[in-house]
């Protein structure tokens, strides 16, 4: 995680998302997201729900990025490598004690969660590129551990493996009441939906005050009294944990994991996204996972080779760079100014 | 009361502080110098964000050296810096509320204190606008605002009148002479402005160097000829 500086452009979207009150973005959220996965889910089967499924979780691995980079300014190389985490910890303990499906994400979710606050470590001391350069050692060192032990899949011990054979593998299961692909979808996207309140929470709270004090000046968040170390390991932890527990709901989408499925470009990948969908609001980190997902998805739908999406990506960070908003805080934006039309016609 | 003795901070082959021995008892006290004087140092190091080599400083008899920036806060110790610092994307409300979030006992508790502290500095009326739409004075409010926060025992203004025009002086003047006696609280201000300084602060330290040149009551400092060939570059 590297700490940049952002341009005076970004605040532009905080400043209109500031004029809604807490309710409407709350019903924002829910609308959006609902009618987003409620047109999936009645459109999409097979090959593009089960994409669009990997593409939420790829939200929650965007949504912690933002997290760090919105409020903190730090990039974080290692999203992808904490979604892996979270799958392998909810993995092994569903493994062990079987336990309800949500606990099963929790423990994802809280594993990675303290993996991401130990990784940030290196960010209470360090800054700039050679930052960045260590969260994507850490995200290559996860890729070359879980090669070496690979995910559990049932078996004897900690490691939970069956032997090269493969025959006694045995799958997570799905919650009872989300069993079909398209009921897995929708828990899912509830799921979302939930880790979205949760992190919005945290930016319009205290939590969220500290960090843009710490982001805005060290030296002042620290002459304000704020625990510098405290709050920048909680922002750690936080985004860990919603990139666990989209390691848990991957896991339970396949039902057991491979390694070859958690390459440290995905981290960088995820980076892009951040920035393509605009790390200020919500509805960025939302736009930016569904594309690093659909955009690779479509091409393997047209037979092009995936890595043409690579050159894309390339290309739309060029546009990402100019325009510091995202697509996320275009829309909203654009939505808010709307909103304030509205809003100053009805009082007229 | 801040009793600072033979303070000294070294920067490499630089002494910015050379054995500094100050008492700031005044209600309202000036720190002033030519540039490189060493003045933002001593703020630093009594806000600990410098270590010095060497002294000791006492707020109201107790030690600060040694303690934490955040230790320091709880004590009581507030602080502005040269540069205005308030958060663009948090509203005036909230930028004081994050300082409230960490010095203040409970939520209700805080929320008095944001509002009296808002209404204090004049920002009533602009509560909700955000940071990036308040003009530089109000930002300036919103940074003492903010060192008004949880009971404060010192008050550290670095240059709080910088790029202000002649009216909004005088609002300032007239917020700070008004803090002491409104707060219960010790007011060190540093400022270029000698006319501000002098119509505000009961007594003054002049560095110069990192030594102190004078202190005392501030009309005299000021007419002090060594000070003035020093400082004010006139006789």
């Amino acid at each position: 995680m590297t700490e940049v500086a952002r341009t005076d452009a970004v605040p532009l979207a905080a400043a209109a998302s500031a004029i809604l009150s807490p309710q409407l973005r709350a019903a924002t959220i829910v609308v959006v997201v609902g009618v987003v996965s409620g047109i999936i889910a009645l459109t999409c089967g097979g090959y593009w729900l089960s994409n669009f499924t990997q593409a939420y979780c790829m939200v929650l691995a965007v949504l912690g990025c933002a997290l760090l980079y919105g409020q903190l300014g730090l990039v974080s190389l290692c999203q992808w490598a904490l979604v892996g985490v979270g799958g392998w910890v909810s993995l092994r303990v569903y493994h062990y004690i079987h336990p309800p499906f949500f606990v099963t994400i929790l423990a994802g979710g809280i594993g990675a969660s303290v993996i991401g606050m130990i990784w940030g470590l290196p960010a209470l001391r360090m800054r700039g590129l050679y930052l960045a350069l260590v969260t994507l050692m850490l995200a290559g060192a996860f890729q070359t551990l879980v090669f070496v032990i690979s995910f559990p899949v049932g078996g004897p011990g900690f490691l939970g493996q069956v032997g090269a054979s493969g025959n006694d593998r045995i799958n997570m299961a799905r919650p009872v009441f989300a069993s079909s692909d398209t009921g897995y979808f929708l828990f899912v996207a509830g799921v979302t939906v939930l880790c979205i309140f949760l992190v919005e929470a945290h930016r319009r709270s205290k939590p969220g005050r500290a960090w843009a004090l710490i982001r805005k000046n060290e030296h002042m968040a620290a002459a304000a009294g704020v625990r510098i170390v405290f709050y920048k390991a909680w922002a750690f932890a936080l985004s860990g944990f919603v990139a666990g527990v989209a390691g848990a709901l991957l896991a339970g989408l396949f039902g057991q994991l491979d390694a070859s499925a958690f390459p440290t470009t995905a981290s960088i990948v995820i980076f892009i996204g951040t920035l393509l969908g605009g790390y200020d609001v919500w509805l960025g980190a939302f736009l930016g996972g569904l594309l690093t997902r659909f955009v690779p998805a479509l091409l393997i739908d047209l037979n092009v080779n995936t890595n043409v999406g690579f050159m894309i990506f390339g290309a739309a960070l060029l546009f990402a760079l100019r325009d510091p908003l995202g697509l996320g805080g275009q829309i909203t934006l654009l939505a808010e100014r709307l909103y304030q039309q509205f809003q100053g016609k009805r009082a007229s | 009361m801040i009793k600072i003795d033979g303070l000294s901070v070294r920067f490499g082959g630089i002494k910015p502080l050379d054995e500094l021995d100050a008492e700031f008892a005044a209600p309202i006290c000036g720190l002033i110098g030519p540039n490189g004087a060493g003045k933002t140092t001593l703020l630093n190091v009594l806000s600990g964000f410098v270590t010095p080599i060497k002294g000791t400083i006492l707020l109201n008899d107790t030690a600060l050296l040694g303690l934490s920036p955040r230790r320091r806060v709880s004590l009581g110790l507030r602080r502005t810096f040269q540069q205005e610092l308030v958060v663009d994307e948090l509203t005036a409300t909230e930028n004081i509320q994050a300082v409230a979030d960490h010095v203040s006992g409970n939520r209700a508790s805080a929320r008095r204190q944001v509002a009296s502290a808002l209404e204090f500095v004049g920002l009533g009326d602009r509560r909700n606008i955000l940071g990036r739409r308040l003009n530089l004075f109000e930002r300036r409010m919103i940074e003492i605002g903010k060192t008004l926060i949880g009971q404060p025992k010192a008050i550290l203004l670095d240059e709080p009148g910088a790029g202000l025009n002649e009216e909004e002086t005088d609002r300032l003047r007239w917020l700070l002479v008004k803090i002491p006696t409104t707060f219960d609280s010790q007011l060190v201000l540093i400022d270029h402005d000698a006319d501000l300084i002098a119509s505000v602060c009961v007594e003054t330290l002049v560095l110069d160097f990192g030594k102190r040149l004078a202190m005392g009551p501030t009309r005299a400092v000021l007419n002090d000829p060594i000070v003035r060939r020093a400082y004010l570059g006139r006789e």
